[in-house]
């Protein structure tokens, strides 16, 4: 029983994580229709950005975790405006390709500068509890608690916000929001921006849990995309549906079986979602 | 899209009598022969690889096709002793005959969620391959992939030497692109470009659309199956990680870069982004990084690829003739 509660304590806490990722990402694509393949770029180099902030300059952590977010920000903002802007409108393929390119610049040069040694981040919270066997560190529920207050307070923004409702109608109908008097061009780089911060900010409670290094993006996208597509591109519920889905089947099945068949599983998994709901669990029916 | 509507047989017969001609042109450098052989796989990986794209959509599990095809021909040469002329053919048949399966659910998604869905598949095909250690060798792969020998009676050529690969390598890309040109410029390939275009349309006007693309894809598939039982007695050695998400994105980088109207586009690309890595082949970390300019500075400022340069250069000369 203890073991099915630990299994399950961590499946949350993970499920909760890469919710995080994957909801930047789901509101990047939502907004603009573009891939963003770089989104885990964005991750490791929230983390990084944290490291440098908390263990090499001995920074407070939780300042270090907003200047990580605002940098990326900032970051994101500026590849939209440079790099994304101008494929506005064109096939979904070129915007797959630049970002591509993207990763390849961002992990190459991370390689470059951060050395490929595994580092990490020294935890803000230590100790844990025990609750009927199973155990769970401090450090997994402020995690997981920051997880859910981010994810609650972008949907609160998207659904109260001024900025908000101007985002949801540009990903509605950018035309016609554009005819309404909202400047398109501003929506997209903020929302583009607002994606790449959660990314750091997943980076960043990640890296106290894992170690980091300049390749670890790569497999933080492909989670993204797992659970995006699962859930269906655009959804912000359904990219926490699929976060936790995905969260499980990793627990779940690595502790009981094998890592690797955890992998095939959570792919066999999206493979039959996909054929049985062409567009993931709550996607609309796009084209 | 000035070539497409322009006769280029000049430019494809000066192609092919370059390519002939490249190993005595290089004096018979093993390196670049190597390099060119490498082009000639990846012409054959990019250009089937167009030919899903002329129904509209981008497999991302077409190395998982490539890495079936040189599954089935380094297993049929390990287990049961017959060589890549057996292989070749084993290889090509399993992996249109699991193409065909995956195609009929797979063909139901549609647009971005497709690429996910292939590269599910994709993933999975890897994933087996190294999971099945006693069959597949697992993550150490299999090694000991011999070459073919032709022998004919009266004519025997050992395909261990490299000069002799890179012709067969030639060939089959040449026919490939053949094959592919062929059914591209047939009625087939205007069904396929219909459902491109407007699926709902090419479907009022009595095209069935989900059979057209099952056998495009099965096409495509068995096409790229060959072509990786060619790679894996080419390298000797193949594993897991040869046929990973990364050779599918580089095939599709090749796509973009060449162009996407013709088959000129994934020729164009794939021989000259291949050029372009080997060259930054000595410069370490910088390799990927150069890589990834080169694909950004492409698709930013010279849209639509490649193929559109010879339109491009034709549209500047009549302009100065003009003045």
């Amino acid at each position: 029983m203890s073991d099915f509660l630990q299994m399950g304590l961590t499946g949350l806490s993970l499920g909760l994580m890469y919710a995080l990722i994957a909801i930047g990402l789901t509101l990047i694509f939502g907004v603009m229709r573009v891939i963003q393949y770089a989104h885990g770029e964005m991750f490791m180099l929230g983390a990084f950005t944290l490291y440098f902030w908390h263990a090499e300059l001995g920074l407070p952590y939780w300042l270090g975790v907003a200047v990580s977010a605002g940098l990326i920000f900032c970051l994101g903002a500026v590849l939209q405006v440079v790099l994304f802007r101008p494929l506005q409108g064109k096939n979904i393929l070129y915007s797959l390709a630049v970002s591509l390119g993207l990763v390849l610049i961002i992990s190459g040069s991370g390689q470059l500068l951060f050395g490929t040694t595994t580092k990490g981040i020294p935890s803000a919270v230590s100790g844990g509890v025990l609750i009927s066997g199973a155990y769970l560190s401090y450090e997994r529920i402020v995690i997981s608690i920051v997880s859910i207050g981010l994810i609650v307070s972008l949907w609160a923004f998207l659904r109260h916000s001024v900025t908000g409702f101007a985002i949801r109608a540009v990903a509605e109908d950018p035309e016609t929001a554009a005819l309404q008097g909202i400047r398109t061009d501003r929506i997209h780089w903020i929302a583009f921006g607002l994606g790449s911060s959660m990314a750091a900010i997943a980076g960043c409670m990640m890296g106290t849990l894992l170690s980091i290094v300049p390749t670890m993006g790569f497999l933080a996208t492909i989670k993204a995309f797992m659970i995006v597509i699962m859930g269906g591109l655009g959804s912000v519920v359904g990219a926490l549906v699929g976060g936790l889905i995905l969260g499980m089947i990793d627990s779940v099945v690595t502790t009981t079986i094998s890592g690797d068949i955890a992998i095939i599983l959570s792919f066999v998994v999206i493979f039959l979602i996909l054929v049985f709901r062409p567009s993931g669990l709550f996607g609309q029916n796009w084209d | 899209m000035d070539i497409s509507e322009r006769p280029s047989h000049i430019a494809w017969g000066i192609l092919l009598i370059v390519a002939l001609a490249a190993p005595v042109l290089v004096n018979f450098d093993l390196y670049l022969i190597h390099v060119g052989i490498t082009i000639a796989f990846n012409v054959a990986l990019a250009t089937s690889l167009w030919m899903i794209w002329t129904l509209g959509v981008i497999s991302f599990a077409h190395a998982g096709f490539m890495g079936i095809g040189a599954y089935a021909s380094a297993l049929v040469l390990h287990k049961l002793g017959l060589s890549m002329w057996y292989g070749i053919w084993v290889g090509a048949a399993i992996s249109g005959l699991i193409a065909m399966a995956i195609a009929v659910p797979l063909m139901r998604t549609r647009a971005v969620y497709f690429f996910m869905a292939s590269w599910a598949v994709g993933e999975v095909i890897k994933r087996n391959f190294a999971f099945f250690k006693d069959f597949f060798g697992g993550w150490d792969g299999i090694f000991d992939i011999k070459q073919p020998v032709l022998d004919l009676g009266f004519l025997r050529i050992d395909f261990a030497d490299r000069v002799a690969y890179y012709y067969l390598a030639l060939f089959f890309a040449a026919l490939t692109i053949w094959i592919i040109h062929r059914m591209n410029a047939s009625r087939t390939g205007m069904i396929w470009w219909a459902i491109h275009e407007n699926e709902l349309l090419a479907e009022h006007t009595g095209i069935n659309i989900f059979r057209q693309k099952v056998v495009c894809f099965t096409i495509a598939c068995t096409l790229v199956g060959m072509t990786g039982a060619l790679y894996a007695h080419y390298q000797t050695y193949i594993s897991p990680k040869s046929f990973d998400i990364w050779k599918s994105e580089f095939a599709l980088v090749h796509l973009i870069v060449g162009g996407l109207t013709s088959v000129a586009g994934p020729v164009s690309g794939a021989i000259t982004l291949t050029v372009i890595d080997e060259l930054l082949r000595a410069t370490g970390y910088f390799r990927t990084i150069f890589f990834g300019v080169v694909l950004i500075a492409s698709v930013l400022l010279l849209p639509g690829g490649l193929e559109t340069v010879p339109g491009r250069v034709r549209k500047l000369v009549s302009r100065i003739r003009q003045k």
